[in-house]
């Protein structure tokens, strides 16, 4: 392949010598292919980085009102002082600055999949050859809950600072619920994350009560081990945790909880509502005709859309049974971004692409865990498989996961935004 | 002196054909899968704190390394994990791309650790 290259780079370069540049620069600049981003999270910003960075010939768009990203991850630590805001909000100066990455500050309203035109609360008019949807989760409605006063926190951001009143709320020996979606939702381990961590942050302020989980999975579906460890072991005095129970509506003025088991009082509360593809996936008819369809189907080679083509989606909104991860949505992002590269150079994606998922959670204030997993593309399926002997939760919590908890975010975080 | 200035203007088109032959070709061999390694070791391996940085490291290196790590996968270290994700094929590109983009990549990525204190470094391997 190398040596191939290399010969056809040595004939073109003797075509040169004898017509002389100018043509060829000529010929370089045809019209420059568009591409359009609709959303800045952890999946928008590496789309619209690596296009970037490794073909700069192609026009990027990102289009996002926020003039930065607010991370989930880490952001349980912001809920318990540990970390501020400031640790978690990712700019999108770099994007412009180092990559060319053209930002529009609108929201998104419209899309014209026939004409390939974006419409944006501003009125602007977008147009594109590809478009990327990256617009994160949506939410179910819960009967009765109102996220203006007991925010989920799902996403990060001013919801985050709203949880973290909410904990730092509840009397001494008070009752703190909490809900878990059915999967598959944002994060796997991120809501049994957020209950030790409410859990931690309770009994080293002596305040402890208790920490009720309701958790509408029949089990814990992220690193079981270490989560039924710190369960019944490390914050046995405070964690109830009941499997199969589901939030069915929510009286705050009178402080109760409806679940499938009967009500519970309480003195603060996080209700995680179910999930599904972001508004703009489900506008555009993605989902195509089936209601029960929750995120895009797409083919795993390029994220393009099986029900509307020229539409590519990635991260959370996707549905291609990847755990919805910022990791795993800045992985297929890079899979996007070459398949979008190929497509405009006339070839098709890359037949074999992986994808892989690494994160870390905080257990305690000093101690963390992490999860992985290996993806590969089988082509007999056609779907996104684990490879076997990748899945693997950390065998115990530690001092050195923790720290290299902030090594990998660090390096998340800049290999997404900057 | 005008033989090198006709040297570097030769140069010079070279460096316009190669970025041409880029912009329109296949991707290079190795990119796609090296870019999965980026989340935790950074943009084309140059990692901004905390983790092991990849570019530059010699071809030999990282491709030894990894396929001993998944020769012997430790409970405790997640990397083993990673390594046992790829073929030994693939562990070769990986570690071509990392050796070559290293030393002639233009594209500085090195970024400012916007959180937290990570100093340790991370030893490679079975530490």
């Amino acid at each position: 392949m190398f040596s191939h290259n290399r010969r056809k780079l040595l004939q073109v370069s003797g075509a040169l010598a004898a017509a002389g540049s100018v043509p060829l620069l000529a010929r370089a600049q045809v019209a420059a292919p568009r591409v359009v981003v609709i959303g800045g999270g952890f999946a928008g910003a590496t789309l619209a980085k690596y296009v970037r960075m490794w073909n700069p010939k192609i026009q990027v768009t990102l289009i996002e009102p926020n003039p930065s990203h607010v991370s989930c991850i880490l952001s349980n630590l912001v809920m318990t002082g540990a970390l501020g805001m400031n640790a978690i909000t990712l700019r999108y100066d770099n994007l412009r600055s180092k990559y060319g990455v053209s930002l529009v500050a609108d929201r998104a309203v419209g899309i014209d999949a026939v004409n390939h035109i974006v419409t944006t609360q501003n009125g602007s008019r977008i147009p594109y050859d590809k478009l990327v949807l990256a617009p994160g989760i949506d939410f179910d409605a819960v009967p009765g809950l109102d996220t203006a006063v007991l925010p989920h926190a799902w996403q990060a951001g001013p919801q985050t600072l709203a949880l973290k009143a909410q904990l730092d709320a509840v009397p001494a020996g008070g009752t703190f619920v909490m809900s878990i979606p059915p999967a598959p939702y944002r994060c796997p381990p991120g809501p049994y994350e957020r209950a030790c961590l409410l859990a931690d942050s309770l009994l080293r302020r002596r305040r402890a009560g208790r920490v009720i989980v309701l958790d509408a999975n029949n089990d814990v579906v992220a690193e079981p081990h270490t989560f039924h460890t710190a369960f019944q072991t490390t914050y046995a005095s405070v964690i109830d945790y009941r499997p199969s129970s589901v939030v069915t509506s929510v009286d705050w003025a009178n402080k109760t909880i409806h679940t499938n088991w009967g009500p519970i009082r309480a003195d603060g509360a996080n209700i995680i509502p179910p999930q599904k593809a972001g508004k703009l996936v489900v506008a555009a008819g993605l989902l195509g005709t089936n209601p029960a369809t929750r995120w895009a189907p797409v083919n795993p080679l390029s994220y393009e859309s099986t029900v509307v083509p020229h539409i590519h989606v990635i991260g959370d909104s996707q549905g291609t049974g990847q755990p919805k991860s910022g990791h795993m949505a800045n992985a297929q992002a890079k899979v996007c971004a070459d398949a979008l590269i190929r497509y405009f150079a006339g070839e098709a994606p890359d037949p074999a692409p992986m994808t892989n998922s690494a994160c870390y959670s905080p257990i305690t204030s000093k101690t963390a865990s992490w999860l992985t997993v290996v993806f590969g593309y089988d082509a007999a399926s056609g779907l996104m498989k684990p490879v076997p002997n990748t899945l693997a939760e950390a065998p115990a919590p530690s001092g050195d996961h923790y720290e290299d908890m902030f090594g990998w975010a660090n390096n998340l975080f800049a290999d997404s935004f900057s | 002196m005008k033989q090198i200035r006709k040297y570097l203007s030769g140069a010079s088109a070279l460096a316009l054909l190669m970025a041409t032959a880029a912009a329109h070709g296949a991707p290079p061999a190795g990119r796609l899968l090296a870019s999965q390694c980026a989340q935790c070791h950074g943009t084309n391996g140059q990692a901004v704190s905390g983790m092991e940085k990849l570019a530059g490291e010699s071809e030999g290196e990282i491709y030894k390394e990894l396929i001993e790590m998944k020769a012997r996968i430790k409970p405790e270290e997640i990397m083993h994990r990673q390594a046992a994700g790829y073929t030994d094929a693939q562990i070769r590109l990986i570690a071509r791309y990392f050796a070559t983009s290293g030393k002639v990549s233009t594209t500085t990525t090195s970024t400012t650790p916007t959180t937290g204190t990570s100093s340790r470094n991370k030893s490679r391997g079975d530490d």
